[in-house]
């Protein structure tokens, strides 16, 4: 099966020829590998390719996973080509700014209400994580949407908090 | 001796506390607000008491229900930890008022010492060199004249101040008036207090600081210094013990040592304390401020020492004599921390609370964990980043640092984000391997360094563990479908019917 990926903002094409754990692989129509890949725990791969060990970590988050090896840290968007009906988002996404939550934490002020207009820099809302506040900024102008969340609501990273449009 | 000591903190500090007090044989009584109760501080004290809701001015700031707990539970003395109330002496005053033994300094000393221009006042008394600046707050036209005097870069602190809040480097005269009202105003709304004074900025200047102990019989001893200079945002970031610069110039030790003593002596200073100083380029050291409470950074001092310092706050707040002389001590190794803190180093550090779904520590030859994490505990949101301190020692420095990068690579923290990835870049860099540090090495490096390429094979693996994970089923055992296939079933299914 073929998956699209963008690793880091670079596009990538991987075919999975075999799962684990005696996995084969081709990447962006190269030659087929081999790997051996044991997983010790959820979200936790051991990857032996060509006599190297690879001790991997991958989180899902709301817009991506994020891979961790060796130190280094991977966003990796995948979309499987016969799943993925990109239109609807991309479309909407042409237009519409959303304001995510920059980190775990509390909304401790909302700015806006929906139907206001904001300029851009102006402030939406404010998250509190660990004694340390964010405000969150429309980037351009226009008018909001929606804002999805309430003072003293507690969010995740990545959250949707407004729309702006 | 104390038969029971109830300890006012939370988080790793609370548990090193423990450990040492369990050491002794003295029982331990935790306190936690809503959000702690499943805290390791509480699961390893003998006794338990809840302050109150999650903030801190209902919970750990709460003197009168802390000294509550203390009674109920029978504690004899109040270990304050660092950070809360460990340097508010009217919590140091309220301990003796109630017949508890405050484990720090008397109030007197922390009052004396509390106050960054009080502090420095009694330091020019005492003879220790300070930065030049103002003996209090300032108003535009004496800063004005200050920098005339003095010269630019200057540097503007809260008179309240600390962490950084209310701090403003001013560079030119047309910068000054707007710099002093932002923070005045940062330093109003952080302290409560608008006053501001100033200081001669020192470029690029280590952070070096002398941990003091005396005893209430008027013994006083250094142990020597740490060296702080890496920093973000005015916080330490890694702590080390010698200074790689006092390693050169070991005259520096005693030199600052006996600095720092006379600057404590003058507070009538007992118990343990750090009095911080500036280093200069030109290896001139300049008094900072006074620390009286037990560090955060503190471990690595009793890895050089062989010392804990928590016993001998214990001790001598139990009336006891220093068991050595400033002769006996000596300094063996080098030794490293690390903090590590729940925050994103790739999204401008901003704080990462959460759920820890996976834990790797560091294990083996010279490492020394001081931390307040478990596998399935929820960082709260509600408090410092502080998850963990990591320290190494090893017989040189070099040798610490290749033990510092083996330890940050079996490091591994799921489920939130740390800087530990952070750590294991800057110790790549050949300016903090060599010892040549300062303030504003973090800074730098930022601005220099971005994160180096990945080898490509990094990426192939990363690709294919992101395939695989894509593929799997969510983590959150999905029910098992009827046709009783996985994901990778289902795709294969789907490969079919292309």
């Amino acid at each position: 099966m073929k998956l699209n990926l963008i690793v880091d903002g670079t596009p990538q094409e991987i075919e999975i020829l075999a799962p684990a754990p005696h996995s084969r692989f081709r990447l962006d129509g190269g030659v087929e590998r081999a790997a051996d890949v044991a997983v010790p725990g959820p979200g936790l791969y051991s990857i032996l390719l060509d006599g190297r060990s690879y001790d991997v970590q991958v989180e899902r988050t709301p817009r991506h996973l994020v891979v961790v090896l060796d130190g280094y840290r991977f966003e990796i968007d995948v979309h499987d080509p016969r799943r993925w009906s990109g239109r609807s988002e991309n479309q909407r996404g042409a237009d519409v700014e959303t304001i995510l939550a920059p980190m775990p934490g509390k909304v401790v002020r909302v700015l806006v209400a929906a139907g206001d207009a904001v300029e851009p820099g102006q402030g939406i809302l404010v998250v509190e994580a660990m004694k340390m506040q964010n405000e969150m900024k429309a980037a351009r102008a226009g008018r909001v949407i929606a804002v999805t969340v309430k003072e003293g609501a507690t969010v995740s990273a990545g959250e949707v908090l407004a729309t702006i449009a | 001796m104390f038969r029971k000591i109830l300890i006012a903190n939370r988080g790793e500090i609370a548990v090193r506390v423990t450990r040492t007090l369990h050491e002794m044989g003295i029982a331990v009584v935790a306190v936690y607000s809503d959000v702690d109760r499943a805290s390791l501080h509480v699961r390893m004290a003998d006794e338990a008491e809840r302050l109150g809701p999650a903030p801190s001015s209902e919970s750990y700031l709460g003197i009168d229900r802390i000294l509550e707990a203390a009674k109920k539970h029978g504690a004899e003395a109040i270990h304050p930890g660092y950070g809360f109330l460990s340097e508010n002496a009217d919590f140091a005053e309220a301990c003796e008022q109630a017949g508890l033994v405050f484990i720090g300094p008397s109030a007197e000393s922390i009052r004396a010492l509390g106050s960054k221009t009080a502090a420095r006042e009694r330091a020019i008394h005492a003879g220790t060199p300070v930065v030049p600046g103002t003996e209090g707050a300032v108003t535009l036209d004496q800063a004005r004249a200050f920098a005339q005097q003095h010269r630019y870069p200057i540097l503007l602190k809260a008179v309240a101040g600390g962490g950084g809040k209310g701090m403003r480097r001013v560079d030119r005269d047309s910068d000054l008036e707007s710099a002093l009202r932002d923070a005045s105003s940062e330093a109003e709304r952080a302290f409560r207090n608008p006053e501001v004074y100033l200081e001669k900025l020192i470029e690029r200047p280590r952070h070096i600081e002398i941990q003091i102990l005396g005893d209430r019989h008027g013994n006083m001893v250094h142990l020597g210094e740490r060296e702080c200079s890496i920093q973000r945002r005015h916080q330490k970031v890694i702590e080390e013990s010698p200074s790689p610069l006092v390693a050169q110039h070991p005259e520096m030790r005693q030199a600052m040592g006996e600095a720092a003593i006379r600057a404590a002596r003058a507070a009538g200073y007992y118990n343990a304390g750090t009095v911080e100083f500036l280093v200069d380029p030109d290896r001139r050291f300049y008094f900072l401020e006074v620390n009286t409470r037990l560090q955060v950074e503190h471990p690595v001092t009793e890895l050089v020492t062989g010392l804990d310092l928590v016993k001998l706050q214990v001790e001598i707040s139990a009336g006891a004599e220093l068991p050595f002389r400033q002769q006996d001590i000596t300094w063996r190794g080098s030794a490293i921390e690390c903090r590590v803190y729940a925050e994103d180093p790739y999204n401008h550090f901003l704080p990462f609370p959460g759920k820890i779904t996976r834990l790797e520590r560091p294990l083996g030859p010279g490492i020394r964990l001081d931390a307040c994490v478990y596998e399935g505990w929820t960082v709260p949101m509600e408090y410092d980043p502080l998850l963990a301190k990591l320290g190494v020692w090893a017989g040189t420095r070099e040798d610490a640092v290749a033990r510092m990068i083996r330890a940050l690579n079996e490091y591994e923290v799921g489920g939130i984000r740390t800087n530990i990835g952070f750590f294991r870049q800057i110790f790549q860099d050949p300016a903090l391997r060599e010892g040549r540090l300062h303030t504003g090495f973090i800074d730098e490096f930022l601005a220099r360094d971005r994160p180096p390429a990945p080898p490509p094979e990094l990426l192939t693996v990363a690709a294919l563990a992101a395939a695989l994970e894509s593929i799997a089923p969510e983590p959150a055992a999905q029910p098992a479908s009827k046709n009783g296939g996985n994901a990778w079933v289902l795709a294969g299914r789907r490969e079919l019917l292309r």
